[in-house]
């Protein structure tokens, strides 16, 4: 069920500690279902900008208070959860980050929560998805679809 | 003693989702709005850092429930067999879960877990011994459309997810094993025999063509087959979504109900699935969800002198989930009203 899983008003620049200059911006996701579940399960984020796609390589994940992560890292983190009313932050890596004034938002979740064994090997299976990279696309995978649009005006 | 009334937190969704409502306000809101004490919990949902359940969290929530008076009925439980990512969780892994999740039910006081239907019946029947111990039920969810009493010819059931005689199947366990620590948890969905009016405006609003929607509730109305119906939906709108009007077309229903009294007696607890309370104009300050037939339901669970839980799961939310926020159901009022139903046909 599509809920406005990105967080309104949280999209922001972020600076750098070090040399104080905007090295991307973050925004606010919340889980789309009725509940948590494992980190690992978050297969990654389909993010678009003003019509600008995000490759996941300029993505990172910042939860439960630790340092940003890959979805490569987060793939790994079986036994963390993801609590249902927990905000996460989608940091994405972009020099000078965002400019003044209005920008969408558009960040859908690939998920793989299920409710229990898929077999065979066709792209639904679970096995597919164990052995293959599923790229996040703008439809979403697993539940939840696509997100619903957020529109922010940075100050 | 009658049958019982309680509330899954599934009820409350988008209210938990807009943070409008915590654990604590949802265990509250339980008495308050229904004076009733059945809670049923989703894990995932509400226990922070799941499954390392705190003991702080252990202590609050044993609290709060005595606080209120209530009753930790039944917490359900998930197979997310990708959480490994580098494998396929497989049946003795799942067994590992579905044992922890047992502890954590029964460190919060909860009589019964609800397994998913697709859960491996391996899986469950390995877990009998940690239950039993426990003293807490596994109850198996019977969800559309796994049917009552299982029939190949017309089993709609995907190949491989989920055993689709799983009723069967879990009643020779409880007399295998002479135990009461297996069980049936059945959705009402299974005789969800018919559409809400939210249904029905949705299905308007995403086709765009009132009229086609008119036209099938007609064909409805006069009992028309599904299949008949699809082909006469076809040839007079080629282009139509039928994904949009498939449960109007057929409804999930997957069992009659002179064959609930079947599982009646191997039932922990009850999901109360509803779509939509509306008013019933012959009877003023009484509800009713046209979707499935609760006067019958309660009929045979009153016959059947059952005395455990049912617990709301309001489903409707989606049929206005393209509907402006203040066009959304009021899940506390669609509850309430799904109680006031549940109490007039005879629940305590």
């Amino acid at each position: 069920m599509p809920k406005k899983t990105t967080v309104q008003g949280s999209l922001e620049n972020v600076y750098c500690d070090k040399c104080g200059k905007i090295i991307g911006f973050k925004f606010g996701v919340r889980l789309p279902r009725y509940r948590g579940n494992m980190l690992s399960l978050i297969n990654g984020y389909y993010v678009n900008v003003d019509g600008v796609e995000y490759p996941q390589d300029k993505l990172r994940f910042i939860i439960n208070g630790k340092p940003p992560r890959t979805f490569e890292e987060i793939k790994k983190a079986v036994w963390e959860h993801w609590d249902y009313q927990t905000i996460g932050y989608i940091f994405v890596e972009q020099e000078g980050g965002l400019s003044k004034g209005e920008h969408t938002v558009i960040a859908t979740v690939s998920n793989f929560e299920q409710y229990g064994y898929r077999p065979g090997d066709g792209p639904m299976s679970d096995q597919y998805k164990v052995d293959n990279v599923i790229v996040p696309g703008p439809g979403g995978s697993g539940f939840g679809g696509p997100a619903v649009p957020m529109v922010q005006v940075l100050e | 003693m009658g049958v019982k009334r309680g509330v899954s937190s599934y009820s409350y969704q988008n209210l938990i989702f807009d943070l409008k409502m915590n654990w604590n306000d949802f265990i509250r809101t339980i008495r308050q709005d229904l004076d009733t004490d059945g809670v049923e919990l989703i894990d995932g949902t509400f226990i922070p850092g799941y499954p390392f359940m705190s003991q702080e969290f252990e202590y609050a929530w044993k609290n709060e429930i005595a606080r209120w008076d209530m009753k930790s009925v039944t917490m359900d439980i998930y197979l997310d067999v990708l959480q490994f990512r580098d494998h396929v969780m497989n049946h003795a892994e799942a067994v590992e879960r579905l044992k922890r999740d047992l502890k954590i039910a029964a460190r919060l006081g909860f009589q019964n877990v609800r397994a998913l239907a697709p859960c491996p019946e391996d899986v469950i029947e390995a877990c009998i011994p940690v239950a039993e111990d426990l003293g807490v039920c596994i109850g198996q969810e019977v969800h559309a459309p796994i049917q009552i009493v299982y029939d190949p010819a017309t089993d709609r059931n995907p190949k491989g997810v989920v055993d689709p005689a799983l009723v069967d199947t879990i009643i020779e366990m409880r007399l295998k094993h002479n135990t009461t620590a297996v069980a049936l948890v059945p959705d009402m969905g299974l005789f969800n025999n018919w559409f809400t009016p939210s249904q029905v405006a949705q299905a308007k609003r995403q086709t765009g063509d009132p009229d086609l929607i008119d036209f099938i509730v007609e064909c409805r109305e006069a009992d028309m087959a599904p299949d008949e119906l699809t082909a006469k939906v076809k040839e007079k709108s080629p282009n139509a979504n039928m994904m949009a009007l498939g449960r109007l077309i057929q409804p999930q229903a997957s069992a009659t109900i002179d064959q609930f009294a079947k599982v009646v007696p191997y039932t922990c607890s009850i999901h109360g699935k509803f779509y939509e309370m509306v008013e019933d104009p012959t009877k003023p300050g009484g509800y009713y969800d046209p979707s499935i037939p609760y006067d019958q339901i309660m009929k045979v669970l009153n016959d059947c002198g059952y005395e455990g839980y049912i617990n709301s799961e309001f489903e409707g939310q989606g049929n206005r989930n393209d509907l402006p926020d203040e066009e959304m159901f009021d899940e506390r009022e669609q509850v309430r009203r799904q109680h006031v139903m549940l109490k007039a046909l005879g629940a305590e």
